[in-house]
């Protein structure tokens, strides 16, 4: 999770936005397959064992229950399996539903992959620059929320401890909840007024603010920005062209095998390794300067 | 004059979304055209929020407000769908008004994903929650004075936010409005949606009260 | 050079009948380390918060502030003057360190690349480069309150005021946190005006004291003439028990001569004046009846893959006896408490609370009329609006007859002396103030045996004193009170017994005299001067009373 993680906000986040929006609308069976098989790679690069093991269980179990009850929703296509209560299960609804299962899954994964490498740091800083004030707010909020856990939890102990809902019973529980979350409303407000004086003691809104920041954009996030916008634009203008349309209604279409196609393929399927190839590249190279030690 | 130029790209932003929309992913362009949309449509309340003079005291509430509600999602994670963060929304919205009601909304949807997770639903739970705070914002004086209405909006909140959410969750799937699988969806999330629907109605009547009380504190002793 | 001035200066808070301060005058000059002492409620963080404009509070003001020679009001930059208050935890507003650090800058307007310098320079004078990247709630609370005091250096103000920012640390962070003070306006010339009630450190120090009471300055002056200058005023001050422990024997004892400051110049003192040989105090043999708090080979660790926490403590509490346990910061004694106390599960070993195992009290039968806690942070006991409401809460809670429930009230508030604040909402009181509430509302439980963790912090010495008064009228009850805490003179001058936790075991137990007669360094400072005269004297009225005793001065 190093190499990646490296890498400049703004390059993470347009490289995320155009994995993810490609690979949720595209409908593609290959380009839905290539988007599954990157964030899945990915997501093994920069998961611990175990986690990835319990995840594949789940998505699994997802994959079959979108699968198969596809074809209950939709009864269009020609060529029917059998029928069920009257309604035709057909060969074309069951393979929609693999490929939706697909792309949700492949979405999901990349999900995971930016909520992991795009941390709220990163969030902030891109939108520090266009939305100020906004992202100060959110700065705040994210601030806050550790601190209200723990003081939430000393709240839920110390009432616990003087014999007030402190039982077992589910009735017990949401009713300590509720009396540490009012607790939590008085508490909080009273803190955010010390943050304001804060703020005020230290010039908050006596200016225009500038904006700092700890990243650099350096020439590698360049590089890598350049070649992430010709790996994206070839399967954007290719789409646009149509070259690679695929529908399962009323019949399956040919998947498309043109040279314009192929190459729509490549360009998406090496954007979406991307990550895991650069990952690679610095174990390795990590590996190799060890060695040398 | 930059006004007048922010709403022209604006109202051009829609139309060459949709049209992308068409060309780039004509399978899935409903699902497309209506995130985008989704994203765009909070907007013009975040450029007004940052243009507009704010002072500090009110920015650090709403964050706190935001805090609050992922904290009271936190809190709640034990029992699913049973979750104060409507009803913190509501709350923002009828003492601290609309905008203040759509920011807390939208923002605990962002804040607290970072928690459980980003997704494709985040924009969606970003525009609903925005939306509930901003309709109880305008809506703020009748449901403060009227427990009835209060009730009503948070049950009306709780189907809300499941109905725009199933909306998503198949254009997502079938990238057309499939009325099938939208039946089964809300058929399958009822249980949920009636969790919401009550939790809202609890949290809101038990918690509208005293919080109005301590705000009303704060604002005297702090001069608000 | 004179850089604040304050003159004349009166405040009255809205609704308020007397006001917060009145006729307020004195100087201050650049280069200046002013420590600002009295008892909570004297005005303090009022007359502070006056200085800096941009935090003032509400409220009626009269008389004039000049900063530079200028008037307050026309002050432009909040730059100039660095303000920190007593809570490390509220002050911090974004959730990175680097952040934390640009903040004031950002604010100022100052270019990226000229914060990107200062930032830098501060983090490394301030030794905040390990932890520049982290999230701020990650850090301890002594980090925490580093960083507020670099956030606000970056500014480089020219004053520095802090409203006892040493308030919630512990007693090794709160020295760092003077210690850096001191580096500041040693090397720096930083002008530092402080508020502070733990008066031990910054005493020899501080170039300048002043001390307040009921809104007005009491006395002004240097260090050393504080003692005999409020000897002056009334030989038994009740604002002497807040001074160091060398200033409070010598006033005790009245001998004449310089005041001392530090444990060296007491003991100095002490030996130019009695010396002789090492005396053991005789100490009698330590009675007690049968335990009420007993742990047997107790283990706890918070989860399956951390450290043991707790490594097979056995410990008995005796019935009507204060128990202290002292230890290091982050050594366990708060969990120790808190698995006594039942909050959370020791995975093997037993806890017997009157003979009975703590697990084997059902629901809530163990928290009525048997075991009470109250937590470090009393806030966090409060849950309504009033405090009457609280409590009233309570007495229902204990199922007492209704026609009973308002006379117990008042019973316990009277007792505590808190009947004139039932009204008030909890969060308007002081700490000294909202810490007796909630232990009113833990009392209602009738507990036999009182569990507090750290109950002096943030307490001035005449709020200390008051609580060790209530402990030992609960212990005339018979009610066994066992406290966790930093602050070794407390300990000294309230325990029965006292115990180190360390190592996740209980390393001694014993009566406060052996104890800390036992220990070189972990003792009182009365103690540090006075062991070579008298080994096992530990508080100040012990040495005064040894001194008096020999027979008077050489």
């Amino acid at each position: 999770m190093k190499a990646f993680g490296n890498i400049h906000p703004s390059v993470l986040m347009m490289y995320f936005l155009s994995v993810m929006l490609v690979s949720m609308f595209a409908s593609n069976p290959i380009i839905q397959a290539e988007a599954l098989f990157g964030g899945a790679l990915f997501c093994l690069c920069i998961q611990k064992r175990g986690t990835a093991l319990r995840d594949a269980g789940f998505y699994i179990s997802l994959f079959l229950m979108v699968a198969v009850t596809n074809p209950l929703f939709s009864h269009n296509g020609k060529t029917p399996l059998f029928f069920l209560n009257g309604n035709p299960v057909t060969l074309e609804a069951l393979l929609c539903g693999v490929s939706i299962a697909v792309m949700v899954i492949g979405v999901l994964l990349w999900c995971k992959c930016y909520s992991e490498i795009m941390t709220s740091d990163k969030f902030l800083y891109l939108f520090g620059r266009i939305i100020p004030k906004l992202s100060l707010v959110l700065s705040m909020a994210l601030r806050f929320i550790p601190a209200y856990i723990r003081q939430s939890r000393r709240v839920s102990r110390a009432q616990k401890a003087m014999g007030l809902y402190s039982g077992k019973s589910i009735s017990d529980r949401v009713r300590n909840r509720m009396r540490v979350l009012t607790a939590m409303i008085s508490w909080s407000l009273e803190n955010a007024m010390d943050v304001s004086a804060s703020m005020k003691a230290r010039g908050y809104g006596q200016k225009k603010r500038t904006d700092f920041s700890i990243f650099r954009f350096q020439r590698s996030d360049c590089a890598l920005f350049a070649v992430c916008i010709v790996l994206l634009s070839v399967p954007l203008v290719g789409m646009a062209a149509g070259v690679t349309d695929f529908t399962y209604y009323p019949g399956i279409s040919r998947i498309e095998t043109s040279p314009a196609a192929v190459a729509v393929y490549a360009a998406f399927g090496a954007l979406s390794v991307l990550p895991s190839v650069l990952e690679a590249k610095e174990a390795i190279i990590w590996k190799y300067y060890v060695s040398k030690i | 004059m930059k006004k007048w130029i922010s709403g022209a790209i604006f109202c051009l932003l829609i139309p060459a979304v949709v049209l992308s929309g068409v060309y780039l992913f004509p399978a899935r362009q409903y699902a497309f055209i209506s995130l985008c949309v989704t994203v765009l449509s909070c907007l013009p309340v975040f450029i007004r929020f940052e243009r507009k003079e704010t002072g500090t005291k009110s920015l650090v509430l709403i964050s706190a407000m935001t805090a609050l509600s992922v904290l009271g999602r936190v809190l709640f994670t034990p029992i699913p769908g049973f979750k104060p963060v409507t009803a913190m929304v509501v709350i923002t919205a009828m003492y601290f008004g609309a905008e203040a009601g759509f920011m807390t909304g939208s923002l605990s949807a962002v804040i607290s994903n970072f928690y459980f997770g980003q997704g494709p639903w985040t924009p969606f739970q970003m525009f609903s929650w925005g939306l509930l705070g901003l309709i109880a914002g305008l809506i703020s004086e009748p449901l403060k004075r009227n427990k009835l209405l209060l009730s009503l909006y948070a049950a009306f909140s709780g189907v809300l936010y499941s109905v725009i959410m199933d909306v998503w969750t198949v254009l997502w799937a079938d990238g057309t409005f499939n009325i099938t699988r939208y039946v089964a969806a809300i058929i399958a999330a009822a249980p949920f949606t009636v969790i919401y629907a009550v939790s809202n109605i609890i949290f809101l009547l038990l918690f509208s009260k005293p919080i109005g009380k301590i705000l009303d504190r704060i604002k005297t002793k702090y001069g608000l | 050079m004179e850089i604040l001035r304050v003159e004349d200066l009166s405040f009255r808070y809205p609704k308020a009948e007397k006001p917060a301060l009145s006729h307020i005058d004195f100087t201050v000059e650049s280069g200046e380390f002013i420590v600002l002492c009295g008892p909570s409620g004297c005005g303090k963080t009022t007359l502070l918060r006056l200085l800096k404009k941009e935090v003032a509070p509400f409220g009626e003001k009269t008389g004039s502030i000049f900063f530079e020679g200028a008037p307050q009001e026309s002050l432009t930059c909040a730059g100039e003057m660095g303000f920190v208050q007593q809570n490390p935890e509220s002050q911090i507003v974004t959730d990175k360190v680097w952040h934390e650090l640009a903040f004031g800058l950002e604010n100022l307007g100052v270019p990226t690349d000229v914060i990107r310098r200062r930032v830098g320079e501060m983090a490394s004078f301030f030794g905040i480069e390990n932890w520049f990247r982290q999230k701020t709630d990650e850090l301890s609370g002594g980090q925490k309150q580093l960083l507020n005091l670099a956030s606000v250096m970056v500014m480089q103000p020219k004053l520095l005021i802090l409203d006892e920012p040493t308030g919630q640390l512990d007693p090794i962070a709160a020295s760092d946190f003077i210690a850096t003070l001191q580096k500041l306006n040693r090397e720096l010339g930083l002008t530092i005006l402080l508020a502070e009630h733990r008066l031990e450190e910054v005493f020899p120090i501080a170039d300048r004291i002043i001390m307040m009471e009921d809104g007005g300055i009491l006395l002004n002056g240097e260090p050393r003439s504080i003692g005999p200058g409020l000897s002056k005023l009334d030989a038994a001050h009740h604002m002497s028990c807040a001074l160091p422990s060398a200033v409070r024997i010598w006033q005790g004892l009245d001998i004449g001569g310089t005041c001392p400051l530090t444990v060296k110049e007491g003991r100095e003192f002490l030996k130019r004046n009695y010396s002789g040989q090492t005396v053991t105090l005789p100490e009698p043999e330590y009675l007690h009846e049968e335990a009420t708090v007993e742990m047997k080979n107790v283990w706890f660790r918070y989860e399956r893959d951390l450290p043991d926490i707790m490594r097979g403590v056995s410990v008995k509490v005796y019935r009507g006896e204060i128990f202290s346990i002292l230890g290091g910061n982050g050594a366990g004694k708060t969990t120790a408490l808190c698995v006594v106390a039942g909050l959370l599960k020791a995975y093997r070993g037993k806890i017997l609370i009157n003979g009975k195992q703590v697990k084997d009290y059902k629901g809530n039968t163990l928290y009525r009329r048997c075991l009470a806690f109250l937590p470090q942070d009393p806030q966090t006991v409060f849950a309504l609006d009033t405090v009457r409401a609280d409590l009233s809460e309570m007495t229902e809670m204990m199922e007492i007859d209704k026609s009973e429930r308002e006379k117990r009230l008042d019973e316990i508030s009277a007792r505590l002396g808190i009947s004139h604040l039932l009204d008030r909402h909890p969060y308007d009181l002081s700490g000294g103030e909202q810490q007796k509430c909630a232990l009113a509302k833990v009392l209602l439980s009738e507990p036999e045996i009182l569990l507090l963790d750290e109950p002096t912090k943030g307490l001035d010495a005449y709020a200390k004193q008051n609580l060790r008064d209530t402990l030992r009228e609960l212990k005339a009850t018979g009610v066994t009170v066992l406290t966790v805490t930093h602050d070794v003179e407390f300990a000294a001058e309230t325990a029965d017994r006292c115990a180190l936790f360390f190592d996740g075991e209980f390393i001694s137990a014993d009566t406060p005299r052996k104890f800390f007669a036992e220990n070189n360094f972990y003792t009182t400072a009365a103690n540090r001067m006075a062991r070579e005269l008298w080994k096992n004297a530990v508080t100040c009225e012990q040495v005064v009373e040894c001194c008096k005793s020999v027979g008077g001065a050489k």
